[in-house]
């Protein structure tokens, strides 16, 4: 397809989350879409592509489940879109790797009863935004630049590893998140922990973890500057949007600050811990929102830390 | 398991056990020349009694059933930093996934349980509804865990925001699912798949 000439069409998976706790991300993508006028049409009847669970104790299931989707996707013309970060890794995964393994590939087609759909090119909403329609017609498509927004993007741990597999960017220093901020007219700021895991699927089994794997990368981003974070990945929304509140009531006391045991309690004291509540955005929610998408389009409503105030602040609103 | 002696011999370096899990997940586990640079990067070591390194390490010494006996396999958050950042190639994140696997048919001999038991909720959830059905993954979690009062302020303020639905959707084609899982089980029991 050539940008610019031809509208842009794609078949969406949204994946089980994006219909329920990461639902503002589905409600905000179709809303971008919209807005770009570039198609998106949901693959009819998907499985769950069986997350991390299924790949951590039985990879033969897991391959299928995904397999089964991608071949469920070849009933929808154009590439398959994907949001969600997890879907995005598991469904490149079982194409990568069903390429490469005869037997496995023979296995997975017994299993789901029919062949494997192995071609059909999987895209996250990012390379999608970025390369297919483009950084400068996003760029020229703005309609209500984000002056003066300070965002920490956040890319987490599935988009871009291992780094033969997604081939969205490069594997230890991605830029297109920033990239498309910046086309935005938002201003990406730069911090440490971008790349760092959010404790992911422990949110359930053990959310202690999570806590303290989201508390630094809240405070990193505090650290920075940042006025909110951004995602493509609704586990790392849930773990530092749903649970923020929690991880200051765990991590509030000023000795247990990221860089308080490194450099002593002196240096702490008088300055009162920086504590400002940090509002998680979707990629989507930030991007439809430069395009004049009203917010009451963009599933603000279920977002747990507000971010209201802020875009107020900002006049965004 | 802290004091226990470690014997090496021609008979404790169990080459099979080491075999069993480079065919599973289809990377080196004799590769691996101890440099530590997956440990230095995993977001989980602090929570793991063997990083992972020194699981590799294990693993090559013949000592695979300490490895399964402990908890740090079900702490691996497959971020897979490690397969990433491995100079020789050695791809940590499948063999945590294949030692999971033989800890999981064995009946979980590991003493972390909570890992285990959501991922089996959530697979099981797979099959009967073909979708996560989040709410029921979250109450059946609690009270087979025993932890009954888990969370319990955060879930009405989900509900009331829209983020836990109190039904699960409807698939129209959810007896593919169960093929599929039928299917799976078959090849097993024939030999056809590990």
């Amino acid at each position: 397809m050539t940008p610019g000439k031809k509208r842009l069409n794609y078949s969406y998976y949204p994946g089980c989350s994006l219909h329920a706790s990461g639902r503002e991300y589905d409600i905000s993508t179709r809303a971008l879409f919209k807005a770009l006028n570039v198609g998106l049409k949901e693959v009819p009847d998907w499985f769950c592509c069986g997350a991390t669970p299924a790949h951590n104790v039985d990879e033969l299931l897991s391959l299928s489940l995904c397999a089964k989707n991608l071949s469920l996707a070849e009933q929808v013309e154009g590439d398959l879109a994907v949001a969600c970060a997890a879907c995005f890794s598991r469904l490149k995964t079982t194409q990568h790797h069903l390429k490469e393994d005869e037997e496995k590939r023979k296995q997975v087609e017994t299993a789901i009863a029919g062949p494997a759909a192995l071609d059909k090119p999987v895209k996250h909403i990012l390379e999608i935004l970025a390369r297919e329609f483009g950084l400068s017609k996003l760029e020229e498509s703005v309609k209500k630049p984000l002056m003066g927004l300070k965002v920490a993007s956040y890319y987490g741990c599935l988009l871009t590893r291992p780094p033969e597999v997604p081939e969205l960017d490069d594997c230890e220093d991605p830029s297109i998140m920033e990239d498309i901020l910046r086309a935005l007219g938002a201003e990406p700021v730069k911090w440490s922990h971008r790349m760092e895991c959010c404790g992911a699927n422990f949110t359930l089994s053990r959310p202690g973890v999570v806590l303290k794997l989201s508390n630094a990368i809240l405070e990193s981003a505090r650290l920075a500057g940042a006025d909110c974070i951004m995602v493509a990945c609704p586990l790392c929304h849930g773990n530092l949007d749903i649970r923020q509140k929690e991880i200051k009531d765990a991590y509030g006391a000023p000795d247990s600050t990221l860089f308080g045991n490194i450099f002593g309690s002196e240096l702490q004291q008088g300055a009162p811990k920086d504590q400002r509540d940090l509002p998680v955005f979707y990629i989507t929610q930030l991007a439809a929102l430069a395009m004049g998408v009203p917010s009451g389009n963009l599933g603000f409503e279920s977002v747990i830390t507000d971010p209201k105030p802020l875009l107020r602040e900002k006049q965004l609103l | 398991m802290k004091n226990k002696l470690m014997h090496l011999s021609n008979e404790t370096m169990n080459v099979g056990f080491v075999k069993k899990v480079e065919a599973l997940s289809g990377s080196s586990v004799r590769r691996c020349f101890q440099c530590g640079k997956c440990s230095a990067g995993c977001p989980m070591s602090a929570f793991m009694e063997h990083p992972p390194n020194r699981i590799v390490r294990l693993l090559q010494l013949g000592q695979g059933q300490r490895v399964l006996a402990g908890r740090s396999i079900w702490y691996c958050a497959s971020c897979e930093t490690c397969t990433t950042r491995c100079p020789n190639k050695v791809d940590l994140a499948a063999i945590m996934d294949a030692l999971r696997k033989l800890s999981w048919d064995a009946d979980g001999p590991s003493k972390e349980s909570y890992v285990q038991l959501a991922n089996r909720l959530f697979i099981e959830n797979i099959r009967t509804y073909g979708r996560q059905y989040e709410l029921r993954l979250g109450a059946a979690f609690n009270m087979k865990s025993g932890q009954f009062l888990k969370d319990l302020m955060l879930g009405p303020k989900l509900i009331s925001k829209g983020k836990l639905k109190m039904f699960h959707s409807k698939n129209k084609n959810i007896g593919e699912i169960e093929a599929i899982f039928k299917r799976i089980e078959e090849m097993r029991k024939k030999g056809e798949a590990l």
